[in-house]
């Protein structure tokens, strides 16, 4: 392609402060007054308040207040306003606010908090949603049925469930009757951490003047600020909320999920900044899990591999609060599919309430738990069928004129799943396995295909204010926040190719400010470089429109006569009549002092085109964009031990265009990471009390170094989507998605034992070879 | 509390200070001396971005007590930044694009520092072994072993100090 900049390894703007430590993540910002809080958090899971005695640790020294739920009846949600910040009457969860103090210094608060007795009745716990669906179940919310809610969420009153969303495509029951073969399974993806290095934390200041000033490590800085805003009845204009840099994210610092809870104790002391930074505990316990997804699912297919009919169940322990969980719901209950085509489809979905921290983001977001039973069915089914497993899905990949459970039809620009594969195919399966076992390993190989949409909102834009400066150089400012993937070099080498200017020359946002930033949803989904990036080109044209009506009066020829290359505005029959573009950027000044023209500044925005709410069959205009994608691997499992050795790791996805090779090969190696982790060692454990068993790095098993595989291939092909910048799509979810299925089904090849559910610990492989 | 009197150098300047006995090293470098490059991840000594340089050894500062430094010269990373630019390591960091969200990253500078002081010129498995106590979760450590292992290899060029 014909690309100037895009495509290149130009550096990101951003490192060079990171790598000397110089960046300011929310820890290190320090505000004149500012207070610190240490949070109370329960001894039971799910319990009745008797009391709170908080005596003796208002007389600790430093300590400026103690806070408890009393009276507080705040009730936040974007999505349904299920969430408190801070327990009232009872807790629900191990993690949950209790009570808090407020001090000087953090080791007195830390020192007070401890002086805090509180008694207890508890009640039945429930960890998983299976427990929590049952008949007999006491109501983890009482009153769910009445929760405000968006539209395409249902709750169900007088019970547990959430959020049940079902999609109906064609009739399943007469599609299994067609069938030739039907087969079942049931697949757990449990709970697991995004733990990002950073903790989760925040700094709330209610201002005497009756605004709010906050500071989060969140991507979600609007809704923080509308949510704030609505809680408190202040227009929205009055909160503002900073986001600093960010130690990573991986999903789970969205939404509101922790600044509902500082704000509440901060407004107990107007006029001072309180600043909460959470501990390694509290940032597995008190902000947001992700997956605990069940999958059950059936498949009716042809004997000649044709798929006929899938039925999926998918059972969400969505933990205490559904408000970012509800939409994982959705999103693992329609791309139960995965990447085929079903032309009968009952696809069956449910979001319940349960004693475990709330389950909202982890990268993925619902697609790599159903898609973990969907790979693993294809090679299961292929053996049923005994038909080589490329053929069985070759046969049924989405591609143009297919149609997904949703009901949209796949067109070219979505992506090409078919040429991902074989290029994997090509890389790890090309040769015939070399050795099947030896003294003391076994091998295996390992395949899956992916597919991913963003799961957005009829509302969710993003947008861009791009200001020429005097000099030609440009100040771009966005709303989307950089976590660690690079968007901010996305941002700069869009602008650069659109507008023809070196990216030296270009210099992007560093922070959040909602105070000066352009509104955006929140930074989710992977459709930042999608939708922000088309904000970004939009904004561009118009520059470029505005530079040249300046010149167009300068010149005394029509807008439509001239032509624009990055350095000069000029006549395209008589390039010699141009304006160098600094000349334009604040007007156009004439000798004797007499400007005309305007200043080039512009604003423009990108919605999800089209985004729609589900219908009466849960179809609709959900899946705008899809990417697809295909992995595979070569393992070794250990004889003695069980361990698992990832030999080779190899991935590619259909990303339309790379926009930078270096910053992409980093997303799909990092995301494999953790899919690896998922797959290998990661369960977040809760006893039958609800009590965490392994809320800490060493016991999580958090993949090191020593767990990465001795090579990883990252592949690309670039079949252009026609919504985002210069054809590209997004990539920074789609790496983790086919790695366990990729993975178990290379256990399959290893050792001949299918495994449902992860992680595939050395002991249960130890039990499978033994049992 | 009773303070203590502690001497220490801390990137090559001396410090006279008095502090809780209970104060961590972590604490002190970015409480009392506003060095927060150092970073906080876990408080328990298992993720390695509180990682500092002591006596020429990679330690967590989240474990030690400030007490316990009497005497003793301490690294951080704005003592391994130059004045003017990156250090070699802080460069091939960059180029070999090792650094994602940066939370773990001058922890991860450090242990490689650490490591070629005392071995310029270490295997890939001496690499893994040096930084296996140091967590990422972005970047799934391939790029930050290939931007040591281009600093041991020579390719990229050391100027003075790592």
């Amino acid at each position: 392609m014909g690309f100037k900049y895009i495509g290149k390894n130009i550096t990101r703007p951003d490192v060079a402060a990171k790598i000397t430590g110089r960046v300011q993540f929310l820890d290190d910002i320090k505000l004149p007054g500012m207070l610190h809080v240490a949070i109370l958090r329960p001894d039971y899971a799910h319990a009745k308040i008797i009391s709170i005695d908080t005596s003796e640790a208002e007389q600790c020294e430093g300590v400026v207040k103690v806070v408890t739920g009393e009276g507080c009846d705040l009730v936040y949600g974007d999505n349904i306003r299920d969430l408190t910040p801070i327990a009232v009457d009872k807790v629900s969860y191990i993690g949950h606010p209790v009570a808090a103090v407020i001090a000087e210094t953090l080791h007195q608060a830390r020192l007070a908090v401890k002086k805090i007795k509180v008694e207890y009745d508890p009640l039945p716990v429930y960890t998983d949603a299976r427990d929590a669906l049952k008949d007999d179940a006491v109501l983890i919310h009482e009153d769910s049925g009445e929760f405000w809610h968006l539209p395409g969420i249902e709750p169900i009153g007088g019970t547990n469930i959430a959020n049940r969303y079902t999609v109906k495509k064609g009739d399943v029951e007469k599609g299994f009757k067609k069938s030739d073969v039907v087969i079942e399974g049931e697949f757990n993806y449990p709970l697991g951490s995004c733990s990002a290095i950073e903790p989760h934390g925040a700094i709330v200041w209610f201002h005497e003047d009756s605004t709010i000033e906050a500071w989060s490590s969140s991507i979600c800085p609007f809704i923080i600020r509308e949510e704030l805003a609505r809680v408190y009845g202040l227009p929205v204009c009055d909160v503002r909320v900073h986001i600093p840099e960010l130690g990573g994210c991986f999903g789970y610092k969205s939404d509101i999920t922790v600044e509902q809870t500082i704000a509440f104790i901060a407004s107990q002391v107007t006029g001072r900044p309180v600043k909460w930074v959470a501990t390694r505990k509290e940032d597995f316990l008190s902000t947001l899990l992700g997956h605990g997804i069940r999958t059950r699912i059936k498949i009716g297919a042809k004997k000649n591999g044709k798929l006929v009919a899938l039925k999926t169940e998918i059972l969400h322990t969505t933990g205490v609060s559904a408000d970012t969980g509800v939409h994982v719901l959705i999103a693992a209950t329609h791309n139960s599919t995965g990447t085929y085509e079903y032309p009968n489809c009952y696809l069956d979905g449910y979001s319940v309430y349960t004693n475990t921290p709330p389950v909202g983001a982890f990268r993925g977001y619902g697609h790599q738990e159903s898609q973990l039973a969907m790979e693993r069915m294809m090679d299961i089914l292929a053996r049923k069928l005994e038909m080589d497993p490329f053929e069985l899905r070759e046969k049924n990949y989405l591609g143009p004129g297919k149609v997904t459970s949703l009901g949209e039809t796949v067109n070219k620009t979505n992506g090409n799943v078919k040429k991902c594969a074989r290029i994997i195919q090509d890389v790890v399966f090309s040769h015939p396995k070399e050795i099947s076992e030896d003294d003391k390993y076994y091998y295996g190989r390992g395949f899956a295909a992916m597919m991913k949409t963003p799961k957005g909102a009829p509302f969710s834009s993003k947008s861009c204010y791009l200001k020429f400066n005097v000099d030609g150089s440009v100040s771009i400012n966005m709303g989307g926040a950089e976590v660690g993937q690079g968007l901010r070099n996305v941002v700069r080498l869009v602008a650069a190719e659109a507008l023809q200017i070196d990216p030296s020359r270009i210099r992007v946002y560093t922070e959040i400010d909602t105070q000066f930033s352009p509104w955006e949803w929140q930074t989710i989904g992977s459709m930042f470089t999608t939708q922000g990036g088309k904000a970004v080109v939009r904004a561009a044209n118009k520059a470029i429109r505005k530079l040249k009506e300046t010149a167009s009066q300068v010149l005394r020829v029509g807008v439509d006569r001239l032509d624009y290359d990055g350095d000069f505005v000029f006549v395209r029959s008589d390039p010699t009549a141009r304006i160098p573009v600094p000349e334009l950027g604040r007007g156009y000044t004439y000798d004797d002092g007499q400007t005309i023209g305007e200043v080039v500044h512009t604003t423009a925005d990108a919605r999800l085109p089209r985004q729609s709410n589900p219908d009466a069959n849960g179809q609709g205009i959900m899946g705008i964009t899809y990417t697809f994608g295909a992995q595979g691997c070569e393992l070794k499992i250990d004889k003695e031990t069980g361990e698992i050795i990832i030999e080779h790791f190899a991935s590619c996805f259909d990303v339309g265009q790379v926009i930078n090779p270096i910053q992409i090969r980093g997303q799909v190696v990092g995301g494999v990471m953790m899919g690896i982790g998922a797959s290998l060692y990661e369960e977040l454990k809760f006893d039958e009390n609800g009590k965490a068993l392994n809320p800490m790095f060493r016991k999580y098993k958090f993949p090191t170094l020593k767990n990465a595989p001795k090579k990883q291939t990252v592949e690309f092909v670039e079949t252009p989507g026609e919504i985002g910048p210069f054809g590209a799509r997004g990539i920074g979810e789609h790496p983790l998605v086919a790695v366990a299925p990729a993975i178990l089904n290379g256990i399959y090849d290893a050792i001949g034992v299918d495994f449902y559910e992860i992680p595939v610990t050395p002991e249960r492989i130890m039990e499978a070879i033994k049992g | 509390m009773k303070k203590l009197k502690l001497n220490i150098t801390v990137n090559g300047q001396k410090h006279t200070l008095k502090i809780d006995p209970n104060l961590r090293l972590l604490d002190l470098l970015r409480e009392n001396l506003h060095l927060t490059g150092t970073k906080e991840g876990c408080g328990i000594g298992e993720c390695g971005a509180c990682t500092v340089i002591l006596d020429g050894r990679a330690v967590n500062s989240c474990l030690i007590l400030a007490g316990q430094c009497e005497g003793r010269e301490i690294t951080t990373i704005e003592g391994v930044t130059p004045e003017d630019g990156l250090s070699p390591l802080q460069q091939s960091f960059l180029d070999n694009g090792a650094v994602q969200c940066g939370f773990c990253t001058p922890g991860m500078i450090l242990s490689a520092r650490a490591l070629l002081d005392h071995n310029p010129t270490p295997t890939e498995a001496e690499i893994r072994e040096a930084i296996s106590g140091n967590l990422c979760r972005c970047t799934g450590y391939t790029q930050i072993v290939e931007a040591i292992q281009a600093v041991a290899d020579g390719r990229e060029e050391q100027q003075g100090s790592l």
